[in-house]
């Protein structure tokens, strides 16, 4: 199981997908594949990120392992009762094509635990409003590189709460601050993926 | 003094006549169309659309005369070709999604096509190909679509392909740069030359919206993995397109000589608004060696002074710029993570240029007031301006959102600390 959490740590693809599966052969539980190994790798190197000795593409590189790895394990999960700490609807506002940051929260929090609906970029409000409701979210993410695009933010938090949804509503981008957050009516702020995975969990209260 | 001298003077570190300005310079020091529009009509000039010389970011042509209306002390000089691929001419009026009714060259004008709302753009015009940029709605500017053709095979990766954009000067490009410069020249501003082909892994070009048929790495996030899977690759890519450089900086050095001030190097940002994409070792292992040898030709062969342009928290960066034989950083993103301008000064200011850091473009100028605007621009000044070392610019080019009540506040605050 080591060996597999060093894989996605590292950025290894190829070697994590061959961990996972000698994990199954070996008759591992999918979940506890994912509880002992993937999860304490991807806090590991989200730690790492935030304390500048890991950049975005070790970041890039560890998503991309845990994602193959999960490709694996996720149709067996199907059939069991896996354990998700909560639903995100996650995008990129409309106007703003930018997706590298929101595509890293996006793996971070799916690597940490959440079931993660990426709606991709330049996405609408009605948009999330329908994806929110259709996955039954707890927290819808919002995503914004531009001065320009930010200000749509608020169209989004004022179309979601006139709905009646019952979510969360958590934004970041490099703009942003918790003030701003705060001043939309946003749920909070994170700067960084590895905040963002804190930032979910205490909105879950978890 | 002249606007070539001010500009010569800061960056060899002495105090000038005033503070050096510069808009419209470089692709990463001008206005917006909608903000040089409105700019425009404040100082009541001939009244015509802007010509958007760089569709990637929608940013107009610095006319000379707003640039005298502004007191500009530069004039920058740009490749024929856009960064569609379509070469600045036959200039034709279209209308954008927002109202504004621009120049762009017909070439680009006819393949625009606006599909859902959004606005599509193709390779050097030519619609038989797969749209290479795009402008959403509510977007003021194109992004490039990425084009990387399936996943990256090892085993068949070519260093040839990420250098397909790479290659030596014509004697029609070598004549275009010789009557451009020459030209600019004349105008008794410092030239700013952006000549293209020395930026070392420039995502924004990696995903250009010119190429047609583009070749190898050609995915943003790809290209940041390949920093650690592929690290000898991009090593032989920067070798052999440093080479190609300098070669063609022979070429234009032997026509122009002098005549250009300031050239443009390279745009990859090296930070993130609170970290950065690589560690000080891989940046001295990757980049560090082949931006020197650039600089360390152009030192020795002219008096050209060398631009550094990245976004972002390069503060641990500075030193290892420095090494590299930069002569000028921007633009100086003072709302970024350990970018305070006092100790950017402190610690750096007496051995390289900062281009930029005049006023925060990410809080302050969009959304502070007129009088906000004036204190920071003041107060940056004070801090930059001592004892040369500084090119007052804006952090990045100005954005099409902010007001034009705040554009004119720095433009008339510029005006009285220049006085």
């Amino acid at each position: 199981m080591s060996e597999l959490k060093e894989a996605i740590y590292k950025g290894n693809m190829i070697k994590a997908k061959a961990e996972v599966q000698a994990a199954l052969d070996g008759g591992a539980d999918p979940q506890q594949i994912i509880d002992e190994s993937m999860i304490p790798a991807m806090e590991a190197i989200g730690k790492d990120f935030a304390e500048g000795r890991a950049f975005v593409p070790n970041l890039l590189l560890s998503a991309r392992a845990m994602k193959a790895c999960l490709e694996i394990l996720k149709p067996l999960m199907m059939a069991e009762n896996s354990t998700i700490l909560g639903t995100v609807v996650i995008g990129t506002v409309k106007g703003d094509l930018h997706d590298i940051g929101k595509n890293l929260v996006a793996a971070m929090l799916e690597g940490r635990g959440f079931k993660v609906v990426n709606l991709g970029a330049d996405v609408s409000k009605e948009r999330f409003i329908e994806a929110a409701r259709e996955n039954n979210a707890d927290i819808i993410c919002l995503s914004a590189l531009l001065t320009t695009t930010m200000g749509y933010m608020k169209e989004i938090v004022d179309a979601v709460r006139e709905a009646g949804l019952s979510v969360k509503i958590m934004v970041g981008g490099a703009p942003l601050n918790a003030e701003y957050a705060a001043s939309i009516g946003a749920d909070g702020y994170s700067s960084n993926a590895n905040e963002a995975v804190a930032l979910a969990k205490s909105l879950m209260g978890a | 003094m002249t606007g070539k001298e001010r500009i010569r003077t800061v960056i060899d570190h002495r105090s000038a006549d005033r503070i050096a300005l510069d808009f419209g310079g470089t692709n990463v020091t001008g206005m917006h169309c909608r903000v040089m529009a409105a700019l425009r009509d404040h100082y009541g000039l001939d009244r015509h659309p802007v010509y958007v010389y760089e569709p990637g970011q929608m940013l107009g042509l610095m006319e000379d005369d707003l640039a005298e209306a502004l007191g500009i002390d530069t004039i920058g000089c740009f490749a024929k070709e856009d960064s569609f691929g379509v070469p600045n001419e036959d200039w034709k009026e279209y209308t954008m999604p927002w109202g504004q009714t621009i120049m762009f060259p017909a070439k680009l004008a006819d393949c625009l096509e606006m599909r859902d709302g959004n606005l599509y753009g193709y390779p050097c015009g030519d619609k038989s190909l797969p749209p290479s940029g795009e402008m959403p709605e509510r977007c003021f500017f194109f992004s490039s679509i990425e084009r990387q053709q399936g996943e990256i095979d090892d085993e068949k990766l070519n260093v040839e392909d990420n250098l397909q954009e790479y290659g030596d000067i014509s004697d029609e490009g070598l004549a275009y740069w010789k009557q451009t410069i020459e030209k600019a020249a004349a105008s008794g501003r410092a030239v700013c030359a952006s000549l293209g082909g020395m930026a070392l892994g420039d995502v924004a070009r990696i995903i250009s919206m010119a190429i047609r048929e583009p070749r190898g790495i050609r995915s943003v996030a790809e290209w940041y993995m390949s920093m650690i899977l592929r690290p000898d690759y991009i090593k032989e890519v920067f070798d052999r397109q440093s080479q190609i450089a300098i070669r063609n900086l022979e070429k234009i050095n032997a026509v122009v000589g002098d005549k250009i001030d300031v050239v443009y190097v390279c745009g990859t940002d090296f930070g993130t608004q609170n970290s950065q994409f690589c560690s000080v070792e891989t940046f001295r292992d990757l980049y560090l060696p082949y931006y020197q040898r650039m600089n360390d030709w152009i030192h020795a062969n002219t008096n050209w002074k060398t631009f550094k342009h990245s976004c972002g928290a390069v503060f641990p960066f500075m030193e290892s710029f420095i090494d590299c034989g930069f002569d000028i950083i921007n633009p100086v993103q003072i709302s970024a993570t350990d970018m305070d301008p006092k100790t950017l000064k402190a610690n750096f200011g007496d051995r390289i240029t900062f281009w930029g850091g005049g006023v925060d473009t990410q809080h302050t100028l969009p959304f502070g007031t007129p009088d906000q605007i004036r204190d920071e621009v003041r107060r940056l000044c004070d801090i930059f301006g001592e004892n040369g070392g500084f090119v007052f610019n804006t952090v990045h080019n100005i954005q099409a959102n902010v007001p034009v009540e705040n554009v004119v506040a720095l433009m008339e605050t510029l005006k009285e600390i220049r006085k």
